[in-house]
């Protein structure tokens, strides 16, 4: 399909969407295999141990709360996907409406061909009803 | 890329995409909590670990496929198009069926006026 020149607003939505795909990929990535990366247990240098393993432990919470501020970020990326979607995808919104036009119409057709068969009926009755009324002495 | 499927199925990938991504923070949690055991077995942290990338891997590309879906579709117009029409013939259709049910209930009312007339001169006859 050939790209159409879109309204430079959603062409930048959309690369912003990209973007984000990939900041966020990238962070939980990073961040997890930083993690496992401190579990290595070094040998002491500068600072004691205990001190290294305050750092290391403080570290880790940093980069666990990244790791989940990726996935609750990603999880906006999907919202903001999903209304996107709902407001833009015109070949769905199209199939939306046409499937909603045509079981309208199935059941207005429906309803219009009850109608004429009860009319029917009614009008085979009255004949018998007219013929009574007018051959009885209320008349 | 396919067909236009049914927008319905479209936002319920979508609902899968982000239960893939509860489900992949939740093995990344658990490959750390089995790492940070006394006896860590490895082969858990291992089949963990493969888990978090391949569930991450599949997020990546399942929401790329749909920011290129929409790269291609969209247009930057609004949508115009509605159901109105057929909406309206529709509800005409019911006001027709609306309207024939109350003459037909207005001449059942009738009916039963009538018959209720006919019954009560003749119990005050038998009931003098």
């Amino acid at each position: 399909m050939a790209q159409r020149a879109l309204p430079q607003s959603k062409e930048a939505l959309l690369k912003s969407y990209n973007k984000r795909l990939k900041d966020d990929v990238k962070s939980l990535l990073d961040n997890f295999s930083e993690i496992i990366k401190l579990a290595r247990v070094e040998e002491e240098t500068q600072v004691s141990r205990m001190t290294q393993c305050e750092e290391d432990h403080f570290e880790m919470l940093v980069r666990a709360s990244n790791i989940v501020r990726a996935g609750e970020s990603l999880m906006k990326l999907v919202t903001d996907l999903k209304q996107y979607l709902i407001l833009n995808d015109f070949p769905s919104a199209n199939e939306a409406i046409s499937q909603t036009a045509r079981s309208m119409l199935a059941m207005q057709q429906e309803s219009d061909r009850k109608l004429m068969a009860l009319r029917d009926d009614l009008a085979a009755d009255l004949y018998d009803l007219e013929e009574e009324y007018y051959s009885s002495p209320f008349k | 890329m396919a067909n236009s499927s049914m927008p319905i199925e479209r936002l319920q990938a979508l609902d899968n995409v982000e239960k893939e991504i509860a489900s992949c923070i939740q093995s990344a949690g658990q490959a750390l909590t089995e790492l940070s055991k006394d006896k860590a077995s490895m082969k858990q942290v291992e089949s963990h670990t493969s888990q978090f990338l391949k569930t991450l891997n599949h997020v990546e590309g399942e929401l790329s496929k749909h920011i290129n879906y929409l790269t291609q579709v969209s247009t930057g117009q609004p949508h115009e198009g509605s159901a109105y029409g057929s909406v309206k013939m529709y509800k005409t259709a019911r006001h027709r069926l609306e309207h024939t049910r109350s003459r037909l209930q207005d001449l059942e009312n009738l009916k039963n006026r009538a018959l209720a007339s006919t019954v009560r001169p003749s119990s005050a006859q038998n009931n003098p």
